[in-house]
């Protein structure tokens, strides 16, 4: 009885989160305008997606953004949480609050005080303000996965290696990074989504030469939205599960 | 979930400027600093849309790029209350061109970010249909040229419901359609509908009507079956529901798929929109925005943005050039009689919090 319960459960809660995903696909490839009824096979919204100039522009500033702002907030963020769990310093119980506060932080407040800051120094709003932004809504989410992995570690492997005459960096090279790395990539991958799908901290801190993805579909509720963004869709979803996998694979080699 | 979070933010920021509006009246601001910031002539001459995506037909833009040699930069918003925010927390300054809806326009004129229309720079000028100028939203059109129009109204679905029996909003009410309707996740419409058939107007202030108005929708309440905005006409084709409110451009796509689709202009009038361009008070290329204003109001460039978008462009001009079908079609171009029944909202500054409230009291089912 409880496999069969066990299976049927999780069945009904794969089905609910692929379903979507699934119809989106398939009506990427279906001929009829608004999706409602099948209209047979068709490759034409990804063709016009093709020659949407507006569009392909603004996937590929898309997916700039989001792999420049998850690289560098995993790196700083990695950076931090070592800090955070190995070292002693003034104003650390403060900082390691600091970090929650600014995960809770409603975005919209976020995106008002980012844009106020860029204007303030003058920051002309495009690429680089966009990636700071990112990067700053993605890091403390690195920083509770990297942390939470490290807590779990036997601190005296790190005595023994010191022991051992090993020094801080290849501590941190051999031992630390190796056995935080699961944590790292899914930081990594988490801020890549978080930015990727980003919305009201974009709207504010963009400009007008660098448009968007998710603030181009958004935008498209005026006119309806198009049939090529099921086009777009299915390519990010084959991307991201080609990002997933790769980092699958690495992380198994590692073991 | 996130046009609200929009909406606060628009809230909050007009709220904290309250106070250097008063002191500076928007005339005077809107003038001066396109007179000090002269653009730079240096470089390639460009132009900075800020628009909903695709609401200009590409090919009009590269048109407008090879006969002027200036460059589109075309940026996005996904609601009023977004563009709103950012220009002004910006002051005005970044776009040379933006397109709020109707009541945004007065917003933004009262509150100074905008600056007045050179009309002696447009010489298409003349090309625009007189019944959609001079509104109350902005009267004279002194700082708004009207782009694109359509109406909030009823769609129904002719096999299930007999055309004749509805003429007006208050037929919605009717218990042989309980069940069958659905109406779009629109405030100021829904009360819009709730004033006029409580026997009061649209724009109204005073709480006690807008109560009325309330306890009047609560009753239609029950017989609702779908609420959606994202793509209204999508329930209608696929017959979930019979009758609904929606737009008219989503009704003409609609009538594509379905031949039974009909559109009513009702007794009590629809609710009419507008959007505009304007000019921030700050933009850069003010001569530059002026030249592709005028581009847009040329008969061939409405003409493509009526057929590309399905909604009405007021431009006697290039409504002339297109096929009769679409021309005479009713649902597009409402007759003149029901343009002058139908309501523009206005902004209504704080009363907006009154109806928000008692439209959450209704969508929470009290």
């Amino acid at each position: 009885m409880a496999p069969i319960f066990r299976w049927g459960f999780l069945g009904l809660i794969l089905t609910l989160i692929y379903i979507p995903i699934l119809v989106l696909v398939v009506n990427s490839f279906n001929a009829s305008k608004y999706g409602i009824k099948w209209g047979g096979f068709t490759f034409k919204w990804y063709e016009k997606f093709w020659n949407n100039d507006g569009l392909m522009t603004a996937a590929l500033n898309s997916l700039t953004v989001s792999i420049v702002a998850a690289s560098v907030a995993t790196v700083i963020g990695t950076l931090a949480a070592v800090a955070l769990h190995r070292y002693q310093f003034k104003g650390k119980a403060l900082l390691s609050s600091m970090v929650f506060v600014s995960m809770l932080t409603p975005e919209i407040v976020m995106a008002i005080s980012l844009l106020i800051v860029f204007m303030a120094l003058g920051i002309k709003l495009g690429f680089i303000s966009l990636v700071i932004g990112h990067i700053t809504f993605c890091l403390p989410f690195v920083i509770v996965a990297v942390y939470s992995r490290l807590k779990g570690f036997d601190m005296k492997m790190l005595e023994a290696a010191r022991d051992l005459g090993a020094s801080e960096s290849s501590i941190f090279w051999k031992i630390i990074l190796p056995l935080a790395l699961p944590a790292v990539a899914a930081g990594w991958l988490l801020s890549f989504t978080l930015s990727l799908d980003d919305v009201i901290v974009s709207a504010f801190v963009t400009g007008p030469g660098y448009e968007i993805l998710p603030l181009k579909v958004y935008s498209m509720v005026r006119v309806g939205v198009s049939p090529e963004v099921n086009a777009i869709s299915t390519i990010l979803l084959v991307v991201s599960l080609v990002l997933v996998v790769i980092s699958q694979l690495l992380l198994r080699e590692d073991k | 979930m996130k046009k609200w979070l929009a909406l606060a933010a628009a809230l909050l920021i007009s709220g904290c400027s309250e106070k250097s509006e008063t002191q500076a009246p928007a005339e005077t601001t809107a003038a001066t600093p396109a007179a000090t910031e002269a653009p730079a002539p240096t470089g390639p001459q460009k132009v900075v849309i800020y628009n909903w995506t695709e609401y200009i037909p590409a090919a009009v833009l590269e048109q407008f790029t090879k006969e002027t040699g200036i460059e589109v930069e075309y940026a996005t918003y996904e609601s009023n209350e977004a563009m709103y925010a950012k220009i002004k927390l910006m002051e005005g300054k970044g776009y040379d061109v933006a397109v709020p809806s109707t009541f945004y326009v007065e917003k933004m004129r009262k509150e100074g970010l905008i600056q007045p229309i050179k009309k002696d720079m447009l010489a298409n000028y003349g090309n625009l249909d007189a019944n959609m100028m001079n509104k109350p939203y902005d009267p004279n059109n002194d700082f708004s040229v009207p782009y694109l129009w359509g109406a909030t109204s009823i769609a129904i679905n002719n096999k299930d419901v007999d055309a004749s029996k509805i003429t007006k909003w208050a037929d919605l009410w009717k218990p042989e359609y309980a069940g069958k309707l659905m109406i779009m996740d629109d405030v100021r419409d829904n009360f819009y509908v709730g004033l006029r058939v409580a026997g009061f107007q649209n724009n109204s202030t005073n709480e006690e009507e807008i109560k009325a108005a309330y306890e009047k929708l609560k009753t239609l309440w029950p017989s609702i079956k779908v609420i959606n905005s994202d793509s209204p006409k999508t329930p209608l084709i696929q017959g979930n529901v019979s009758i609904g409110a929606i737009w008219n451009g989503e009704a003409y796509m609609a009538q594509q798929e379905m031949e039974d689709l009909q559109y009513i202009y009702p007794e009590e009038g629809a609710v009419l929109w507008v959007d505009s361009f304007v000019i921030p008070k700050g933009a850069a290329n003010v001569e530059n925005a002026h030249k592709f204003i005028d581009f847009m109001l040329r008969a061939e460039s409405a003409k493509a943005a009526i057929e590309e978008l399905g909604y009405a462009a007021p431009n006697t001009a290039g409504i002339a050039l297109l096929d009769e079908a679409l021309r005479n079609n009713k649902t597009v171009f409402p007759a003149a009689e029901d343009i002058a029944k139908g309501s523009f909202h206005q902004d209504l500054g704080d009363t907006v919090l009154v109806y928000e409230k008692y439209w959450e009291l209704l969508k929470a089912g009290q």
